[in-house]
């Protein structure tokens, strides 16, 4: 058989068209082949292999394909990421072995689970910058001639963190609304983001989105070292703080004083994102500090005024007395009466008191004050706490004159006690005897007249006229306006 | 989708007539396209070739032509003879030689 030069040249090229079709498929370098049919050509597209690795590179999942000795055929770079190895790496050490020994057994079971049907886990894997929450699951993959397992890796990492910071906002809301003081939270640029309903009860309107030093418009105390509540925001978000500085915030609703203490509001790594500032609302305390000193004062004086008031009686009764026994009785009593004006003023908490009151509480002691031997007429005015405890010694002595001598000594004697207003706002108050003994003009002058006539001192408006009448004492005391608190 | 493209066929091209069988949007197919672009952008002036580009899953008939086996295959029909590259062109120094561009006059 001969064959000519010409023939032999188109043989030896189809000879070397034939085999490089067949180095082109063997090398991959070609993805669709025309196959003859008995009618029509057909193109059939070998393996997809190539746009399915395109595919599994392009998804943010991490993707795996094992084989089914469960030997790593293929990974995608997000898996590779997520587990910080290369493909190499991770085909060398294996899958399973690079997740370590708690995760890998899992993803070893996840994987002999998985030979019929699709099969999920949750798994801690090992990764860069800490452990990964992942959600793996696993599925049967067709591979020619046997099954192996295609692996999808889904980082819960981040969701789960999110639900974790939801949680932990919420109980920070929940913390921030409890609080009893006042907690403003600022961002970066020192604009309001939260405030508490302490903080919004402070404030006319809401606060949220404005700028901090706009809202809280503070005068703050010389020598705090602040000058503007700029300050405060700025001295924070550089990473300072500010500790119980004193401010006084004037408002609609009156001028508060307020503890004022800051700290930063530092995001995970340390960065400041923001600041929380505290606010402590001093001026109920304030205010009942300055009363209690008040009063702490007001205390201090009185009981001075006591004790000479007692020194004082003391004094006279022993000057008058005609013995021990005589001074010690004369004495107690004179103290009653001073007790029962102070027992009235202190249910009074140290203010005014009720005239009729005071008389009863003198005259009780010794006459029914409901009897018809006591007759009490327009007493229903108050008076000053100066005037009562003066008003309650002068009326002790008028009642014990009349018990022992006036007309309280006899069954048919009484006593009538009357008040008028004087035209200069104070009061005229008259204390009148009748059916009693006939009365003489005093022989000697004792500590009991003394007190009555200038008892009242400077609650007196005229001094007090004593008439020893034959029908009866009368004794007539004007209170100045100032002594008179009203009716 | 007919990716048919005619770069120059004016009736003065100089004599080099190539035709590349495709198979739609394979990325095979279009690396070939790409690559065959670029070699005669760079190659050859812009209206001294004709490439028309067939794709085969549209008429998959026009293969019998010149007995395409794989895709994507390049085929340079003139000037004569005739010479087949097959795979994606991305090795540009075998697509020189093998076409013999640089012995186009």
């Amino acid at each position: 058989m001969s064959v000519d030069v010409a023939e032999a040249e188109e043989l030896r090229r189809r000879l070397h068209e034939a085999e490089d079709t067949l180095r082109a498929i063997r090398d991959g370098e070609v993805d669709a082949l025309v196959v003859r049919g008995p009618k029509a050509d057909q193109i059939f597209h070998l393996g997809d292999n190539e746009s399915y690795r395109a595919f599994m590179e392009a998804m943010e999942l991490g993707a795996a394909a094992l084989d089914e000795q469960s030997r790593l055929l293929y990974a995608n770079s997000a898996l590779c990421g997520l587990l910080g190895v290369t493909f190499e790496a991770l085909q060398e050490s294996g899958l399973v072995q690079a997740m370590g020994a708690s995760a890998g057994g899992a993803l070893a079971a996840l994987v002999r689970d998985s030979a019929e049907a699709r099969a999920t886990a949750e798994l801690a894997l090992p990764a860069r910058g800490g452990r990964r929450h992942v959600l793996v699951t696993a599925a049967p993959l067709s591979l020619g001639f046997s099954t192996g397992r295609a692996l999808t890796f889904t980082d819960m990492t981040e969701r789960i963190d999110a639900a974790a910071a939801e949680e932990s906002q919420r109980v920070g809301r929940a913390i921030l609304g409890s609080s009893a003081d006042a907690v403003v939270v600022c961002d970066a640029r020192g604009h309001i983001t939260q405030a508490n309903p302490a903080a919004l009860g402070l404030l006319e309107g809401s606060p949220i989105g404005r700028d901090f030093d706009e809202v809280f418009d503070f005068a703050f105390t010389p020598g705090a070292g602040i000058v503007t509540p700029g300050d405060i925001v700025a001295v924070t978000l550089s990473g300072g703080s500010v500790r119980n500085v004193e401010a006084t915030l004037p408002s609609a609703r009156g001028s508060r004083d307020l503890l004022i203490s800051t700290a930063p509001l530092r995001y995970a790594g340390g960065a400041i994102g923001g600041c929380i500032v505290t606010l402590l609302d001093l001026t109920d305390r304030k205010a009942l500090e300055k009363r209690q000193s008040l009063l702490m004062r007001e205390l201090d004086h009185r009981m001075k005024n006591m004790l000479t008031l007692v020194a004082s009686i003391s004094a006279r009764t022993m000057a008058t007395s005609a013995g021990l026994t005589d001074f010690k009785e004369r004495f107690s009593q004179r103290l009653s009466a001073l007790a029962a004006t102070q027992d009235l003023l202190a249910t009074r908490a140290w203010e005014d008191l009720l005239l009729e009151d005071l008389i009863r509480s003198e005259i009780a002691p010794f006459v029914p004050t409901a009897s018809a031997r006591v007759g009490l007429e327009r007493l229903g005015v108050r008076v000053s706490r100066e005037a009562a405890v003066a008003l309650g010694l002068v009326f002790h002595e008028l009642v014990t004159n009349a018990v022992k001598y006036g007309a309280l000594s006899v069954e048919a004697g009484r006593v009538l006690v009357s008040a008028t207003p004087r035209a200069d706002g104070g009061l005229e108050v008259v204390w009148r005897e009748e059916g009693g003994p006939p009365v003489e003009p005093l022989s000697r002058r004792g500590f009991g007249q003394t007190v009555i006539s200038r008892g009242l001192g400077a609650s007196a408006a005229e001094p007090t006229r004593m008439e020893y009448r034959p029908e009866g004492v009368v004794c007539t005391l004007t209170l100045a306006p100032s002594a008179v608190v009203g009716a | 989708v007919n990716v048919e493209r005619n770069a120059a066929l004016a009736d003065n091209a100089a004599g080099l007539k190539l035709t590349l069988y495709v198979a739609g949007q394979t990325p095979k197919s279009l690396a070939a396209i790409r690559n065959l672009e670029a070699i005669c952008s760079e190659h050859l002036g812009a209206d001294n070739y004709q490439i028309d580009v067939v794709d085969l899953r549209e008429a998959p008939q026009l293969a019998r032509e010149h007995n395409i086996v794989a895709i994507p295959t390049l085929v340079r029909q003139l000037p004569v003879p005739i010479q087949k590259i097959i795979g994606d062109l991305s090795d540009k120094q075998k697509v020189l030689v093998s076409l013999q561009l640089d012995q186009l006059p």
